[in-house]
């Protein structure tokens, strides 16, 4: 491991892995200085944070030229900014232009204006499993290379994510900067936005009748360790990030005492709506369609072997 | 399945089958991911409860008689290659309880499935249950890397829709499983099966309904479709299972040989005789097809 500190701008702070990797990395003493962004005030959970290691900054990734104007500041070249940890997406829900440009123009003008500098030498962009189509025909471990879902059909959410990931992999031959795609599976935990938080919110849950899929989730532990070893290790490329637990869908149902009810599957689109309409779910089942019938685990080989990433945190429900 | 539907599989599987056949059985191990499943969905008690049922047609319907079991490698990663027929799948459920059932070291085979049964609700989810997996490449090489007993049907799903006039003439074999042997350097055994073509003899097979409906093949035999779903039901024919010497192509061929087709065709050509030859032997013994006597 390099024994030279990082410097790290961490977009999206104010999300709960921004919070969680910033607390993480504040107490590594590999780290040097952390400039975290977002959209809000200070929050109350940063006002602790040593002031010498950690400032707060507002901005809006999507105005190019306020992006340009923080990254020609004093602030930023006082604190030598080499690393870059883009967060800021979108987690709920939630469609729309506004959702579509901070999702993946954000991610672009963010990408164009690393490289820009000059001096910022890693780009970590967190990427989801989502990113991937499923198919009864897929292995069972999916790895870097599987298929992307280029469904035109499928739900913006998920077309956002495989387009901000495609727009990563277009500058990956950057000379200056070295680009880390971390794909990971669906994050699970308290206080953290998220499909199978959603899901598992409710204690009835529905899934497609006649299917029960394994699932993989990953614990907020281990996506800190990822983001941290994708930081310090010196490589680029993409990267599958799973958690240790890996069981069928009703299973971890059971395991968080909800009621796992399988209905046909033309059912569970209108019954999603309706219980999202009514405020009795946050979960979106659209996005999930294909999940809810097909297997699709990570396959974290190649994760173990360049970064040195193994699983180590268990779901606690 | 629940912690009480487990106790539950458990307990039918045992008075489904006799104490010896349970204890066999219930030795065999699974790569549990924490949860009672294995990564490919295997949950040990669909599977044993899975291997009960089966036994049932195995001892009381097919009345599988077996040889060879010297043949078989105790442990390691292993590919089973088969002769494929009857419509319906049985051969492959039949080579996978002998297999627990009468080799010397029970072990659990693996069978790797047509990507449409992945569409079907709850056949897919005991399917997976019950240890199979769908024939994608990359699954075949997870299993082979764990040292998992694969069987594999080079013939594929157009095996089991072979004509009635074809019967134990083998279709030409497909090749992948010569690459991944020598790839992962894992032995091959031919298995030849005796009575699977004469369970369901396929008249015809009426392709623009299959095509319609998705289906590898539409089978007209001389009970399907005049008696509904119970024309799908095999007739009580005795089954005949026997295994060859592994043949270990990786002893002789390095794994680059998997870049010359010519090489590799040639040695899926090579196992296909092995299997023929069995079938050939096999059925020469043969006295009859239903052959009520004796065990």
């Amino acid at each position: 491991m390099p024994t030279t500190k990082k410097n790290v701008l961490i977009t999206g702070v104010t999300s709960s892995i921004g919070r969680n990797l910033t607390q993480h990395l504040i107490q590594n003493p590999r780290v040097g200085f952390i400039l975290g962004l977002g959209r809000d005030k200070l929050p109350y959970y940063f006002k602790d944070l040593d002031r010498s290691r950690f400032l707060y900054r507002n901005c809006n990734i999507l105005k190019y030229r306020e992006l340009k104007n923080l990254f020609l500041s004093r602030v930023f070249k006082d604190c030598a900014i080499d690393t870059v940890v883009h967060l800021a997406f979108h987690n709920r829900q939630m469609h729309g232009k506004d959702v579509h440009l901070l999702n993946v123009h954000g991610t672009k003008n963010l990408i164009e204006a690393c490289i820009g500098t000059g001096t910022v030498t890693k780009f970590v962009f967190k990427s989801s499993d989502s990113v991937y189509k499923l198919r009864p025909s897929n292995p069972v471990f999916l790895d870097e290379h599987a298929e992307l879902n280029h469904d035109p059909e499928a739900d913006q959410w998920i077309k956002d994510r495989v387009d901000a990931d495609m727009i990563c992999r277009a500058y990956m031959d950057s000379k200056t900067m070295r680009i880390v795609i971390l794909r990971m599976a669906s994050i699970f935990g308290r206080n953290i936005g998220g499909q199978y938080n959603s899901y598992f919110d409710s204690k009835i849950v529905f899934r497609t009748m006649g299917f029960n899929p394994m699932i993989n989730l990953l614990h907020m532990k281990d996506v800190i360790r990822a983001i941290e070893l994708a930081i310090f290790k010196n490589v680029k490329g993409i990267y599958n990030i799973a958690g240790k637990d890996t069981a069928p869908l009703a299973t971890f149902a059971d395991l968080n005492h909800s009621f796992c009810l399988g209905l046909p599957e033309p059912l569970l689109g209108p019954l999603n709506w309706a219980t999202r309409a009514l405020g009795l779910t946050r979960y979106y089942y659209e996005v999930d369609r294909q999940r809810q019938k097909y297997t699709g685990l990570l396959d974290i080989a190649k994760a173990r072997r360049e970064l040195g990433f193994e699983p180590e945190g268990h779901i606690e429900f | 399945m629940k912690q009480h539907q487990r106790r539950t599989a458990l307990k039918l599987a045992k008075s489904l089958l006799p104490a010896e056949e349970f204890k066999r059985v219930m030795s065999l191990k699974i790569n549990d991911t924490g949860f009672g499943y294995d990564p490919f969905g295997l949950e040990k008690e669909t599977a044993v409860l899975g291997f009960a049922l089966a036994w049932q047609l195995y001892h009381y319907w097919f009345r599988v008689q077996s040889s060879g079991q010297e043949h078989l490698p105790e442990g390691g990663r292993v590919l089973y290659v088969p002769n494929h027929s009857g419509v319906l799948p049985f051969d492959g459920m039949m080579i996978a309880v002998d297999l627990v059932s009468r080799s010397a070291q029970p072990r659990l085979v693996r069978g790797m499935v047509d990507h449409f049964m992945g569409f079907l609700p709850f056949v897919n989810t005991f399917f997976y249950r019950a240890g199979q997996v769908v024939g994608a490449r990359r699954n075949f090489v997870d299993l082979l890397e764990r040292d998992e007993a694969v069987i594999v049907f080079p013939e594929g799903a157009k095996g089991t829709g072979k004509r009635w006039h074809n019967r134990y003439r083998l279709l030409r074999f497909n090749v992948g499983f010569v690459e991944l042997a020598l790839q992962y350097r894992a032995p091959i055994v031919p298995v030849a099966v005796i009575g699977a073509e004469e369970q369901a003899p396929m008249l015809h097979n009426l392709k623009p309904l299959a095509k319609l409906m998705g289906f590898p093949y539409f089978p007209i035999t001389p009970f399907f479709p005049w008696l509904g779903p119970f024309g799908m039901l095999p007739l009580p024919v005795r089954y005949h299972l026997y295994y060859g010497k592994p043949i270990d192509f990786y002893r002789d061929y390095p794994p680059e040989t998997v870049k010359d087709p010519a090489t590799v065709r040639m040695l899926a050509d090579k196992v296909q005789l092995a299997v023929q030859g069995l079938v050939d032997e096999g059925l020469r013994r043969r006295t009859s097809i239903f052959d009520f006597t004796g065990e």
